[in-house]
């Protein structure tokens, strides 16, 4: 067992967990933050996305002691207080979701990519960048969709123009 | 009548109720539920595809740390489980009725949660372990030791319907469970012995797996007071589960709530119940702890219901003219070592001849058994697998007599004015106008610049290839579903038996409801998923929700209005015949009064209303609705080939479906892209493959089983054609597997249509790049070789 320290959603928490426990496990199954999904086990499929000092990260192959004392933002800390996320309100308006499984780990990994990219955002660069999270529902062109908006909503050009 | 004047609601894109929980984290999926004292199941699989179970022994297993059970198939028994009710053959009016050889009754193997004599494919849970927490368990079902007697196993299709291949179940003879034939075998005979030109394929449409991205959960609990079973399952319907699970524990199903509330993609993988669901609550009443199960995605590999693998061979006969006379075809289905279900066989059965008209047609339809995961409806069942077969047939036809694609197509289809057009194996067509649907999707992907576009392609060292097809498919589904729609002062809701996993049924229905009954669609909610809340209802499948919901609300909100008009005629002090109801107004005719629906909600509570008017302001409908609808369209697609790598690019993909009334234009464009990409990924890059020498499955992880993903799919052109159905009030068909029909096909012909060059192609799929590029290497020989001859 060991005590695991970390910044979640901006609140501090500690628990004592197995010492193989994962990020995501510690997430849902510790601190009921069940928004964080697990659909491979494997970091092959992206639902497990979140925010650990500002990078994407899978979650279920992280071991949640490798987290110790990180800043981790998750699909529930996204969102201020009702005013949803410019990434949330686009997928919602661009049907960029169905079942919603995949969903919180495709919005946090689509959040980091428009904070973190150089330049402008084109639909090339979103299907090669998002590539490490898998869709079954959407055929990912919503997804696309919604991503580019998003990135043009943030965009420092959108906020000046208004 | 409908008023559609009044629609304020259906046919407007209006982004989903469901998602504001999804996009937050606030969804409730099965893995999201954990209860007090909860403990963790974790399966023995079977490591052989054919073995008798000797013996186990669980001693080891049970000495492990926090081990509090281990079960087997010895256990099940001898509490008296029941198999699986799985009710495989496909029942209503218009389904085409499957038999066993010489038209017997089709045996049906049975299902139990564990099985005691022997295992019949590689992953089948043969003992449980239930341990305090999933890692205990896990590693207690590593310390179970199973002694297997090796049997001599078969999982190839062709094989597995051979006479002497190794034999799945003593009841029968062979393996093959159903042997069926339909259509006019005389008359077919006497079309192709007369036919100028006859042309033939055969093809597997492969094994593949739904894999939605939830893996399978299931968390049971029972309640020694009340003798009532808890189960928190997603799944196709939670009604059906809990009239199944109640089967297979022998209880009344009264006995069972079964809830189902987000659920991670289905697809049909999740339509019928897994052991692991009844498992979970034997292990709960036993062990007096809710037992919860969460699949590894290698177990959801292994063991989700899995989809297609059809083997069909088919024949036409044209005359000079490039007429169709007759079709001939045989279908083998592969279900696996169960019979889950026969819908794949079925659906396709009847739409043999696609969108052709046809004058005469023979099909055998045949299923075997095999030591493979069972088989279920994937997405489209059965229609992507002989669309592929007709689809192609005409386009190798087109080529060998030397007559255009689309011209040999238009020759054939099936007229408007032909409407209802019953097929030569009698499904009747509801409607539709598929040369236009054709016309419309030449337009669409803009046919006239292909040329052009090749020209460009070579100047780039590709190959361009262009695919097309047409489709008809048939959307039957469970005949019976029910809605309770209540009205309150402050909201309408509707409870309904289906169940989606991703299709927007909480905002489709209420768009549906508002306008039915004159209500803001932002004051309707929709309750689905807990049985103890929705008594009835048909699951979704099939793309019948919402066809069977918008008829079933129909049905409803007549009733609802009358009642809502007799309550308004108390009220205001008149006589029921002087309140006239529009647009959610009660009225009085020549008066200034008027109640809206949430006016009198708030006064049908009202103690001192008569008799007859008390009870609350809602109803309960039941609907039952055999007859078919036939979505259609047409598909086209462009891909490059890189002739040096085998690489692939689909460049352009196009698609024209007609759902009949599209309820949510959002929604469905939003199903076709995913069907589409479900279909193109079978035709690529999707297989569940068995290894030949061992009967070993591959596939355990998205690194060895190919999934469509942002970098290999393309955006997409799709229209909505809106033939309205005569068959049902909203002329509803279905737009949840149009996407997925044609695809395999399209993709094949692009594919065709860009090696060319090197002669008829011979490739399988999936299309891998090794396949792509091995066969332009084959080609190329081919071509230098008659060069020097």
């Amino acid at each position: 067992m060991a005590l695991v320290s970390m910044t979640v959603n901006g609140s501090a928490v500690a628990r004592e967990v197995d010492d193989n426990t994962f990020l995501a496990f510690f997430l849902r199954d510790h601190l009921g933050l069940t928004g964080t999904h697990v659909g491979c086990d494997t970091t092959q499929c992206g639902c497990c996305v979140v925010h650990v000092d500002g990078r994407s990260v899978k979650s279920c192959t992280m071991l949640a002691a490798q987290a110790q004392g990180c800043a981790v933002t998750t699909i529930e800390g996204l969102a201020t207080g009702d005013v949803l996320h410019p990434v949330q309100r686009a997928f919602h308006l661009h049907h960029g979701l169905q079942c919603g499984y995949c969903t919180p780990g495709m919005i946090m990994a689509a959040v980091n990519l428009i904070e973190t990219h150089d330049g402008a955002l084109t639909e090339e660069i979103v299907r090669e960048e998002m590539e490490g999270n898998l869709c079954r529902c959407t055929g990912y062109h919503n997804i696309v969709k919604a991503i580019l908006a998003a990135a043009d909503e943030m965009s420092p050009s959108h906020a000046a123009a208004e | 009548m409908l008023n559609e004047r009044a629609f304020k609601a259906v046919g407007k894109p209006l982004p989903r109720k469901e998602d504001l929980r999804l996009v937050t984290g606030k969804g409730r999926f099965t893995d999201d539920f954990n209860m007090p004292g909860q403990v963790w199941a974790s399966m023995v699989r079977s490591p052989y595809p054919h073995a008798r179970i000797v013996a186990i022994d669980v001693a080891d297993a049970l000495g492990m740390p926090g081990v509090l059970g281990v079960y087997t198939g010895v256990d099940c028994a001898r509490d008296g489980l029941q198999p699986i009710p799985h009710n495989p053959v496909p029942s209503t009016n218009f389904d085409m009725k499957l038999t066993g050889p010489g038209g017997t009754k089709v045996f049906i193997g049975s299902h139990m949660l564990l099985p005691a004599d022997k295992a019949r494919h590689v992953g089948e849970a043969v003992a449980m372990v239930v341990a305090d927490t999933r890692d205990q368990a896990q590693a207690a079902a590593e310390a179970v030791a199973v002694e297997y007697e090796e049997l001599p196993w078969v999982a190839d299709t062709l094989a597995a319907a051979e006479p002497d291949a190794p034999r799945l179940w003593d009841e029968l003879p062979d393996n093959v469970l159903v042997d069926s034939s339909f259509g006019d075998a005389v008359a077919t005979d006497a079309a192709f012995a007369r036919a100028p030109h006859v042309v033939t394929m055969t093809a597997h449409i492969g094994r593949v797996t739904g894999a939605p991205l939830e893996p399978r959960a299931a968390l049971g609990s029972y309640d020694a007071e009340t003798g009532r079973y808890t189960l928190y399952a997603g799944s196709g319907g939670a009604v059906r589960q809990k009239r199944e699970m109640a089967e297979v524990l022998n209880e009344p199903p009264e006995n069972l709530r079964v809830i189902s509330f987000d659920v991670g993609g289905n697809f049909g993988t999740r339509n019928r119940a897994y052991v692991e669901f009844g498992l979970v609550l034997w292990a709960s009443k036993k062990l007096g702890r809710p037992v919860k199960f969460r699949a590894e995605r290698s177990e959801s590999f292994l063991t989700d219901y899995q989809g297609r693998d059809l083997v069909t061979e088919v024949s036409l006969a044209i005359d000079r003219d490039g007429k169709f006379l007759a079709m001939r075809a045989s279908n083998l289905s592969n279900v696996g070592s169960r019979c889950a279900s026969l819908s794949p066989l079925s659906k396709g059965a009847g739409l043999i001849t696609g969108s052709y008209d046809i004058p005469v047609a023979t099909l055998r339809a045949r299923a075997v058994y095999s030591c493979t995961m069972p088989t279920q409806a994937y997405r489209s069942s059965g229609r992507p697998e002989v669309t592929f077969a007709i689809e192609r047939l005409v386009d190798k036809a087109a080529r060998e007599l030397g007559f255009d694609r689309l011209e040999l197509r238009r020759r054939n289809m099936v007229r408007p004015e032909q409407m209802p057009y019953v097929n030569a194996v009698g499904s009747t067509y509801d409607s539709g106008e598929y040369e236009a649907n054709m016309d419309k999707l030449l337009a669409l992907a803009d046919w006239q610049g292909i040329e052009a576009r090749r020209a460009d392609a070579k100047a780039r060292g590709k190959l361009l290839g262009v695919g097309f097809a047409n489709y008809v498919e048939s959307s039957i589904g469970t005949p019976k579903e029910r809605a309770d729609v209540i009205v309150r002062p402050d909201g309408v809701e509707v409870v309904i038996g289906t169940q989606p996993a991703g299709q927007g049924h909480e905002t489709s229905f209420a768009q549906v409801t508002a306008d039915l009954l004159g209500v803001p669609f932002d004051n309707v909610t929709i309750t689905l998923g807990d049985t103890d809340v929705v008594s009835a209802g048909g699951g979704t499948h099939s793309g019948r929700s919402m066809r069977h919901a918008s008829t079933v609300l129909a049905l409803a909100s007549v009733e609802i209005i009358e009642k809502g008009c007799a309550l308004a005629a108390h009220c205001l002090g008149v006589e029921r015949d002087a309140i006239q109801f529009d647009e959610g107004v009660f009225r009085v005719a020549d008066r200034n009064t008027s109640l809206s629906w949430f006016d009198l909600a708030g006064r049908a509570d009202d103690k001192s209303l008569p008799e007859s008017l008390r009870g609350g302001l809602k109803v309960r409908c039941d609907s039952e609705m055999h007859t078919p609808v036939f979505p259609n369209g047409a598909c086209c697609c462009e891909i490059e080939v890189d002739p040096e790598t085998g690489g692939l690019e689909i460049t352009r993909y196009s698609t024209v479906d007609d759902v009949g009334r599209c309820i949510n234009p959002l929604i469905v464009h939003g199903q076709t892209h995913g069907g589409i990409a479900q279909g193109v990924g079978q035709a690529l890059w999707e297989q569940c493959y068995i290894d030949p020498g061992s009967g070993q499955p591959t596939n355990g992880s998205f690194m060895d089983y190919g999934m469509p993903r942002f970098d290999n799919m393309p955006s997409f052109k799709t229209q909505i054609v809106e033939v309205l159905s005569p068959t049902n009030p909203f002329g509803v068909k279905a737009g949840g597997e149009g996407g997925t029909t044609p695809a395999p096909a399209v993709i094949m012909s692009a594919m065709e249509d860009a090696l060319s060059e090197f002669g008829p192609m011979d490739i399988e799929m999936p299309a891998t790049g090794l396949k792509i590029w091995s066969a332009i290497q084959q080609g190329r020989a081919r071509l230098a070789a008659s060069k020097t001859a």
